[in-house]
């Protein structure tokens, strides 16, 4: 007994050690299977200007934001690390510029000269500067000097007086209606499911109005409930039968009423009939929506694809993005509506890229990179043999782009003049670009250099707003060249 | 503890040291296969055993994105396809020379080039060629056209040339120039042209 008590011993130790082992793996691999989903959690801003979303980092468990990628679409942004130190300048457009200084490992910090102390310390991560998520409100107000409100476990940012309060207004009658109604347009995503209809809206800074939980005693449409989680706002409307939407008031009002019931099955043979025929409602025409001049900004690479290393800390993912950003607001300044197929640090493969532009049906899709090969400004277009192809209907998914070179090169030499009138030296070539060939509507692709030896001057702000006025009157120039597309 | 049991944990005791000593064995062999690599990729001179003969190199130079015609001499051999790849290492050797007027990743070589029918020419790289490459539109697409119409200045019968890496079809080059593609001789000319 007494000899085969070690060996019982080791083996308990092994019957111990085998599913401690096992659960570190599974722990690990679930890890990081998960990394990127919990990478995935972004916080949703809402400005007067525009709307945009931010990807949140997790520093000792507490979710932190990135002050370049927060401020870069509001304005204009400068900042380096020198050492522990990170020194920020920001520029509202019209403005002078606002220097801010935060302290790696410190709450102490200082905006406009006055300091200040975050609620947690600030982090420095590659030569990015984090902030705490609970900050913002006091840090976007002294540099923005204007009121923020931040909705923490909803993930949502509302700078300035941005918040869309709705109204519910039941109409009991015998077919009863709910009237949402909005102080301005809205546009959500709407899911009809047994039991009622969902509003999903992202894009809008839809809050709360007061009442998140309403029940209605009414037999058909019974109650709505309003909730916000994950930088977005839903409004779930409860009902005994389907429901449908319609949108009144230029899209400020939403009637939800019960959806009509399916027609009764057609009877085998018409059945003459002797007396006049019943009064029906006109079938309301199925107009087809105005069509519309947007322009798609695709800055590239993004998230795990850096693309390009400008310098060891300057990477083509950013780069592109704070020119993306430059370009969406002149852009708009002059008329035009813009769209981006990324506005944050994520990770979209090419392919995807493209099927993305092409569901956006683009008047142009606009390509943004940055390498440090050569000087100045190179416009591409798609390196494809022309090809007479139909434009409607279905396109070779590798050749798309042949059927709209000629527009394709009208707008890339409308950039290229652009530049030459701003004396930047540029550079008109064919490329074989990816996903640039699988583009079913005008394409072109704009690639920075460096504009002088100074390599870091690639992202100056400079340079970059020349480069992005450059595009934009471009585009503007050849905007009636350019065949507007129904949505 | 039962006999069983015993028995079982003894199996598995020795599976986890066979499991150990074959994960050894495979990291052993994969070292030396990169040491081996890494030795082919370093021997980038241009191989032949006949006598030297003009060759034609289109050389992209990265400070004014050019490509530029240049005449070397080179010991070529006899055998199509091999004379294709000679050709092309010579072009890779001006890329990684001390003075090199255009940056390509530092151990790129041709592995193969294989000739299909009579115009189409499959070129295989080595994995260093795409993975050490430097990532950017026009310095991509000046790798690119250089290796094609190289290839198509010196076989003037190669119309369609696709290139793999390590023997696999490949998405881009770096990022950005398109690998997927069987490329046509005639449109890199016209690109050649526009940047000449």
């Amino acid at each position: 007994m007494s000899s085969r008590r070690p060996l019982a011993h080791g083996c308990w130790r092994l019957a111990v050690a085998l599913p401690l082992a096992t659960a570190a793996a599974a722990i690990l691999i679930a890890h990081y299977v998960t990394a990127d989903a919990q990478s995935a959690d972004q916080l949703t801003v809402y400005s007067p200007q525009t709307f945009y979303a931010i990807p949140l980092l997790d520093v000792k468990g507490q979710p932190y934001v990135g002050l370049v990628e927060l401020l870069e679409p509001l304005g204009s942004v400068e900042a380096r690390s020198e050492g522990r130190k990170y020194r920020l300048h920001f520029t509202l457009p019209g403005s002078r510029p606002i220097e801010a200084q935060f302290n790696e490992g410190k709450e102490k910090s200082k905006v406009r000269g006055s300091s200040f102390f975050l609620p947690a310390n600030f982090a420095l991560q590659n030569g990015r500067g984090y902030v705490p998520l609970s900050s913002l409100p006091e840090v976007l107000t002294k540099l923005l000097a204007t009121p923020v409100q931040l909705h923490a476990s909803a993930q949502r940012l509302f700078i300035g007086d941005v918040a869309i309060h709705f109204a519910l207004e039941l109409d009991k009658s015998a077919s009863p209606k709910l009237v949402v109604s909005f102080p301005s347009r809205v546009n959500p995503s709407i899911a009809t499911e047994p039991g009622g209809v969902r509003f999903t809206f992202r894009r809008e800074p839809v809050v709360s109005s007061g009442q998140d939980n309403v029940s209605f005693n009414d037999p058909m449409i019974t109650g709505a409930v309003f909730n916000e989680h994950n930088g977005l706002a839903e409004l779930d409307v409860k009902a005994t039968v389907p429901l449908m939407a319609n949108f009144a008031d230029g899209g400020r009002t939403i009637i939800v009423s019960a959806a009509p019931l399916p027609p009764p099955p057609a009877p085998p043979a018409p059945t003459p009939r002797a007396e006049a025929p019943a009064q029906t409602a006109a079938p309301t025409p199925n107009l087809p929506a105005a069509p519309r001049f947007m322009v798609l900004i695709d800055p590239a690479h993004g998230g795990s694809d850096s693309g390009a290393s400008i310098t060891p800390s300057l990477l083509e993912k950013d780069v592109v993005l704070a020119l993306a950003r430059r370009v969406q607001r002149e852009l708009a300044s002059r008329g035009i509506a813009v769209a981006m197929l990324r506005n944050s640090d994520v990770t979209i493969p090419l392919e995807q890229r493209a099927v993305a532009a092409d569901a956006a049906r683009p008047a142009l899709y606009v390509s943004l990179h940055a390498a440090n090969t050569g000087r100045g400004v190179h416009v591409f277009t798609s390196l494809l043999p022309a090809a007479n192809l139909q434009r409607q209907g279905f396109l070779p998914w590798e050749t798309a782009q042949a059927a709209f070179l000629d527009l394709s090169g009208t707008a890339a030499g409308s950039v290229a003049a652009e530049l030459e009138a701003r004396r930047l030296p540029n550079a008109t070539l064919l490329a074989p670009l990816r996903p640039m060939n699988s583009i079913a509507a005008p394409a072109i692709a704009v690639e920075i250099a460096p504009p002088d030896a100074k390599v870091e001057d690639i992202a100056g702000a400079q340079y970059q707003e020349q480069v992005a006025q450059s595009i934009a009157a471009g585009v503007a120039a050849v905007r009636s060249k350019l065949p507007a597309v129904r949505p | 503890m039962s006999r069983r049991l015993l028995i079982m944990f003894a199996v598995l005791a020795m599976a986890a040291i066979g499991l150990g000593y074959y994960a050894l064995h495979l990291k052993r062999k994969v070292a030396r296969e990169e040491q081996v690599a890494t030795g082919e990729q370093m021997a980038v001179a241009p191989s032949g055993n006949g006598p030297p003969e003009p060759v034609t190199l289109y050389v992209a130079n990265d400070s004014d994105g050019t490509l530029r015609r240049m005449q070397v001499e080179v010991a070529l051999p006899a055998e199509r396809s091999e004379r294709s790849r000679a050709v092309l290492r010579s072009l890779l050797a001006q890329y990684l020379g001390p003075s090199s007027p255009h940056a390509i990743g530092g151990g790129s070589d041709v592995r193969q080039v294989y000739l299909m029918g009579d115009d189409t020419a499959i070129v295989d790289m080595n994995l260093a060629f795409a993975e050490a490459h430097p990532a950017g539109v026009l310095a991509e697409e000046l790798t690119v056209a250089s290796v094609i119409v190289t290839l198509n200045a010196n076989d003037s019968r190669i119309g369609r040339v696709k290139i793999l890496v390590n023997g696999q079809e490949r998405e881009t080059l770096a990022g950005h120039a398109d690998l997927k593609r069987f490329y046509e001789a005639s449109s890199i000319g016209q690109i050649v042209k526009d940047m000449q």
